[in-house]
């Protein structure tokens, strides 16, 4: 039991990781709280099965189409509507979020409510590990997860539009006076985070269904392990998928699966009690010893 | 004597007002059409199958002319409103005043399909009674609702359903527990419920009837709405060697646990409802992991039962007027018993000869007849009578997955194609 609570356990991290680094990075980039993420997330998986299905594209090539739709249409996101809000956190979080319910609704109306949109697995199997049966999908997820993480990193640290992601993010009005363009980087972090919605998408969905509610739900996710993390930290992010992944699985296995649910909300009361910046955020870490 | 002349208009006026709530949908001229309201969840898959079995019952029924009132005949006309009570965060009040609209705007002479909630079920109850509007529910499930006709009878008494009820559920699931017992032996169940009342509720009936009747119980998991990991209780059921999984879900994100509990290899027999795998096309969109699953049907139609030919009718008909998408995509529950709510309101109207509603009521109490579901009768507190022989009473059922992708009646044995197969990993 112990070997399965591990193995799934790393699962469910990751899974938290994957929903939760796309809308880290936009806001710790440009400041802006896409809350239009979980509209991104479900209209990636749409897309994919609409690729598929209605289209017959080849299954690779249905997803570098969405990631692009995806990413592009963040990167349209924030010039058509978030430019003119720009630095007003609360007519942000409004815009975006009037934006991923009219995406989600919008599907609602259109129907797509049945239990037939489910995306293929990468590859079907499963092998054993420890003694324990995982499947070939949730190796893909852990591995992509990984990658993605690992890609971040050498990203940010060694390209010029990363670098210029985190002049950005360290200090605006010095990035600027250095010549890199405020907007177009925030729009770009914009396009990557949704990007990133897409990848989870993509990765995550053929475990199950597509539904409507997922859109909902991720966005919580998203929220509740920034909150927990540190909203704008990639590390603060992989910290807290981990312990809300594995605090999960064992609240599961050795209390009650309903109360899995909670974790969550106790993990966001405990930090915002305790650190309100997050653990590994630094927003308002001034403020917090002040 | 002039204020005496103002106090006697001013009390007829009221007299008016206070009565014509209850009175002024009751009038059916000649040319009337007798309408029919269906204020409902229209995005669910329950509500919109229901609604689209509803226009097929009215078209059919206008073909023939109509419906007999005494000495002239009447066409049916149908308007929906969608309350959108399936979605989260929609309080009940907002489902009323779309039902209430409905009643204002369109005066229907009944109303049918109904309620997706079952507090939404139980607070229109009173809006029935306000109206006096005989109303079929074919959706929400709580026994609640019989409890309250029965307590209040002379208030609640407009009131009716068709569908299932959770103990009727209970019931179901309990005949096929002890099929399966007598069949191979089973005696040690897991069973993993989503935490909302209905599911709450029918998993703990069948727990104390599991304790009852020598089963072992190895656990009872419940998860919230939304929930998408279920390896917590996986990983226990394979630990504790329990034989069965009885899952109860009819959220979405429920056909994650199909497909984790095949990609654990779980050596366990899957027997209860997951609604995703009820479909038709669930084979497909399962890529074939539903094999050898047990999954009960709330109401037959949806699943054509060869025992009860006009099931079989409806099955059919339904793709034809609305297409193979639909057919495929048709919901495991409403459908069937929203068709026969319009045939059973045109029934106890021609026996009533009247649409007034307490005639109607009475009518419809006496209610004996064959529709989609099997023999439809209604007990003393308003509830269709549902059993194990369709002709004797309405019918639930449970079917099996097969390859190459069929579903087999296997449960009740009075209408069984075929026995249960243990699914090819338990063999």
């Amino acid at each position: 039991m112990i070997n399965s609570i591990i193995i799934y356990g790393l699962v469910n991290s990751v899974i938290l990781a994957l929903i939760a680094i796309g809308f880290s990075l936009t806001f710790g980039i440009s400041g802006v709280a896409n809350f239009a993420y979980g509209g991104f997330y479900l209209l990636s998986g749409f897309l994919v099965w609409m690729l598929l299905n209605y289209l017959k594209f080849p299954f690779v090539l249905a997803i570098i189409v969405t990631i692009g739709v995806v990413g592009l249409l963040g990167f349209v996101t924030y010039w058509v509507i978030l430019l003119r809000v720009r630095g007003i956190p609360l007519s942000e979080v409004i815009a975006t979020f009037a934006l991923g319910v009219g995406i989600l609704e919008l599907f609602r109306w259109m129907g797509f409510v049945t239990y037939d949109f489910t995306l293929p697995y990468f590859k079907k199997g499963m092998v054993m590990i420890a003694g324990v049966p995982l499947d070939y999908q949730r190796l893909f997820i852990i591995g992509i997860g990984l990658a993605l993480v690992l890609f971040l990193y050498f990203f940010t640290h060694h390209t010029r539009i990363g670098l210029a992601f985190r002049g950005i993010a360290q200090n605006e009005r010095t990035a600027i006076s250095l010549g890199i363009k405020s907007d177009f980087t925030a729009a770009l972090s914009l396009a990557f985070g949704s990007a990133m919605a897409a990848v989870a998408a993509i990765v995550i969905l053929p475990l199950g269904i597509i539904s409507i509610n997922q859109g909902y739900e991720v966005l919580l996710i998203a929220v509740a392990v920034g909150i927990v993390g540190g909203l704008e930290s990639v590390p603060g992010i992989l910290v807290a998928s981990l312990l809300l992944g594995y605090a999960q699985i064992i609240t599961g296995t050795y209390f009650k699966p309903e109360w899995m649910a909670v974790v969550y909300l106790a993990a966001i009361v405990l930090v915002l009690a305790i650190k309100p910046s997050g653990l590994f955020g630094k927003f308002k870490e001034l403020e917090e010893r002040v | 004597m002039k204020k005496e002349i103002f106090l006697g208009f001013l009390l007829c006026v009221s007299v008016i007002f206070i009565v014509s709530p209850f009175t002024a949908y009751s009038q059916l001229k000649p040319g009337d059409p007798i309408v029919i309201g269906v204020p409902t969840a229209l995005g669910s898959i329950e509500g919109r199958d229901g609604w689209m079995a509803i226009q097929m019952a009215v078209d059919e029924i206008n073909a023939k002319g109509g419906v007999q009132v005494g000495k002239t005949k009447h066409l049916l006309k149908a308007y929906s409103i969608d309350t959108r009570e399936h979605e989260p965060g929609i309080p009940v009040q907002d489902a009323l005043t779309a039902t209430e609209k409905l009643i204002l705007e369109k005066k229907p002479h009944v109303i049918a399909l109904g309620n997706f909630r079952s507090e939404v079920l139980l607070a229109s109850m009173d809006l029935m009674a306000k109206y006096k509007l005989p109303y079929i529910c074919s959706i929400a499930m709580t026994p609640l609702f019989q409890k309250k006709i029965a307590e209040t009878y002379d208030k609640y008494k407009y009131c009716f359903r068709n569908a299932l009820n959770a103990p009727y559920l209970v019931m179901y699931l309990q005949g096929l527990m002890g099929f399966v017992k007598k069949q191979f032996g089973f005696n040690k169940a897991y069973i993993i419920v989503q935490d909302t009342l209905w599911a709450q509720g029918t998993g703990k009936g069948l727990e104390k009837w599991y304790k009852e009747n020598g089963w072992e119980v190895a656990g009872f998991d419940a998860y919230a709405l939304g929930a998408s990991d279920f390896s917590p209780s996986l990983i226990k059921v394979r630990a504790q060697k329990a034989q069965v999984i009885v899952p109860i879900f009819d959220m979405p994100q429920s056909g994650i646990l199909l497909k984790q509990a095949r990609a654990m290899q779980i050596p366990a027999l899957l027997a209860g409802f997951i609604s995703p795998i009820a479909p038709e096309n669930a084979w497909q969109v399962f890529e074939g992991e539903v094999d050898g699953m047990i999954n009960t049907i709330f109401e037959i139609g949806p699943v054509p039962v060869k025992a009860v030919p006009k099931s079989v009718t409806f099955h059919e008909n339904f793709g034809k007027k609305w297409g193979k998408d639909a057919k495929i995509n048709i919901s495991g529950h409403g459908p069937g018993p929203s068709y026969d709510a319009i045939y059973i309101f045109a029934n106890a109207i021609e026996r009533a000869k009247t649409v007034e509603p307490d005639a109607l009521v009475t009518a419809l109490e006496k209610t004996d007849m064959t529709g989609v579901v099997g023999r439809i009768r209604f007990s003393k507190d308003h509830q269709v009578i549902y059993g194990f022989d369709p002709k004797e009473t309405a019918l639930g059922c449970a079917f099996q997955w097969r390859k190459p992708g069929n579903r087999v009646v296997v449960f009740p044995e009075a209408v069984a194609e075929a026995k249960i197969e243990l699914p090819p990993y338990m063999k």
